[in-house]
């Protein structure tokens, strides 16, 4: 583990050093994310002219819901995101071999290697929005619900990940450079909208089979103590379950890859 | 650049597009679905919520009928989005090859896009053909044989509009090393002003004013009100006159951008 933990620090420092050398990109790369929040927050502001309430939550809520949703967005994107980009590339030129000689774990390096520097400006900026959010809300918070809610936007990042995986994967049999990445994309925006506005079948796939809801909105319902044990317990469940199951796709994945560039 | 070489490009691109044909099924399948998936919930919400029949002068079947249609239309007007694909030409040392081919590099990069729209077309027309079996008769009989050919005009200067506006932007890739987030930044931006995200009568008075004089409204919005209709006469060639105003603006500055980068550009590559 302790391992592990040095290999992660000298990845972030070389990241930082890597970030440095293109500082207009990083730029841009902060400016694009706060162009994201700017046109999130404009969506619900517009919304919010002609409801009072959406997914049975009020505007106050609203916010602190969609400055979740950009903590979460930071935190993936920091973290995952620049690795997921170059997976299904790494694997159509054969270039995964240099990983998986490596006495370490391949999904690890290949999932964890680039971490943005650039996007973890973003995550301090996230973060403020969401004290923003929580501080102009018109009840205080208890500690308890904060901590909570802290770690299950953790778990539902783990979660983001694992299901991003499952659309990455397939390109170890089908050979394409993309994969079904750009499904995923248009997939993960019903995680941006309150979990309580799918109804029926919907919701039923969206908090199992395709856990987007878990993300963000479950953690939010915590924070307004709409959330019991069982919801915890159901997203732990999910999260757990959902990467078992990528563990193993992922094995089968790499017992298929072939090494050939095409 | 010969209609025939323009021809032969095109083809070339829409044969690429179909290389991976499931994929680009899947995606385009379930990535629709997913958006549809999206605005039916939210705004079966927003109505129940609210307790309104009608929203901004849109009842919940008008509603998805626009979306379904700004979907369809913003397709056909993006394309195929390759991200920062000129921008890759330049970042890559590719486009060097484009200077000494004997046509236009922009020229060539249309026929490209326009090739990678045929196959996206056909998927329209797939897609418009299922999505007519669930929406209300009273809501399509908006749609007339009229409506439907301004739009493909509209449509069509959209399209163009769209490449005219991210080219100057990739141009930027000249100088900076990597631009794909000026490309996202675009796609975030024309979404919510363009009227991909929400209608904009949904909007404050002074923002709609606003948005007319912009050439966002003219990728999505304006296409949609076309083809439902609400849109003829003086107030059509206004709108069109005032997109292709905009792209005679965005072109002068293509050129500026990719005069001045030509002289800045190396040629080394990554």
């Amino acid at each position: 583990m302790s391992r592990y933990l040095r290999l992660y620090a000298y990845f972030v420092r070389f990241s930082f050093s890597r970030a440095m050398e293109f500082r207009l990109d990083f730029f841009f790369r902060v400016v694009m994310d706060c162009t994201f929040y700017a046109v999130q927050l404009a969506f619900f502001g517009v919304l919010y002219r002609h409801t009072t309430l959406l997914g049975g939550w009020n505007l106050d809520q609203a916010w602190v819901f969609v400055a979740g949703v950009f903590v979460a967005d930071a935190l993936q994107m920091t973290i995952f995101a620049n690795n997921l980009w170059w997976l299904p590339i790494y694997v159509n030129r054969g270039d995964v071999d240099y990983y998986l000689v490596r006495p370490v774990s391949s999904l690890f390096v290949l999932g964890t290697r680039d971490f943005a520097a650039n996007s973890f400006l973003n995550l301090v900026i996230a973060l403020g929005l969401l004290v923003w959010a929580m501080l102009r809300y018109p009840e205080p918070f208890g500690i308890g619900a904060l901590l909570l809610y802290g770690i299950l936007v953790i778990i539902g990042m783990l979660l983001f990940f694992a299901l991003h995986l499952f659309f990455l994967i397939p390109v170890f049999w089908i050979q394409s450079s993309r994969g079904f990445d750009e499904l995923f994309w248009s997939l993960q925006h019903l995680s941006q909208r309150p979990d309580r506005i799918y109804r029926g079948w919907a919701r039923r796939v969206l908090v199992s089979i395709l856990p987007l809801c878990l993300i963000t909105s479950y953690p939010t319902r915590v924070l307004f103590g709409e959330a019991t044990l069982i919801t915890v317990l159901h997203v732990l469940g999910v999260t757990a379950i959902a990467w078992i199951a990528m563990l193993a796709f992922w094995s089968r994945g790499v017992r298929s890859y072939s090494s050939a560039s095409s | 650049m010969s209609p025939a070489l323009f021809g032969h490009v095109l083809s070339i691109e829409a044969r690429k597009l179909m290389s991976y044909r499931a994929e680009f099924w899947l995606n385009s399948a379930f990535g629709f679905l997913a958006q549809f998936a999206i605005i039916y919930f939210l705004w079966e919400a927003m109505f129940a919520e609210s307790g309104q029949s009608i929203i901004a002068g849109y009842s919940f079947h008008d509603m998805l009928l626009y979306y379904i249609l700004a979907i369809l239309l913003t397709k056909l007007v993006r394309g195929q989005e390759r991200q920062a694909a000129l921008a890759t030409e330049i970042y890559e040392g590719s486009y060097t090859r484009y200077i000494v081919y004997p046509i236009g590099f922009f020229r060539y990069k249309y026929a490209q896009h326009l090739g990678a729209l045929a196959p996206i077309s056909v998927q329209v027309m797939l897609f418009a053909l299922v999505a007519a079996l669930f929406i209300d008769r009273q809501s399509l009989a908006q749609i007339s044989p009229g409506s439907v050919a301004a739009t493909i005009v509209v449509v069509a200067i959209g399209n163009l509009l769209h490449f005219l506006i991210k080219a100057p932007i990739e141009g930027v890739a000249f100088w900076a090393d990597n631009v794909w987030s000026l490309d996202v930044m675009l796609r975030f931006v024309v979404g919510i002003l363009g009227g991909m995200m929400l209608p904009l009568d949904l909007y404050p008075q002074w923002a709609q004013e606003l948005l007319t004089w912009l050439p966002f409204q003219y990728l999505t919005y304006f296409p949609v009100r076309v083809l439902l209709g609400a849109v003829s006469g003086a107030e059509l060639a206004t709108g069109i006159a005032v997109a292709l105003c905009w792209a005679a603006i965005l072109a002068a500055l293509v050129r500026v951008v990719w005069k001045r980068g030509d002289l800045h550009y190396t040629g080394v590559g990554i």
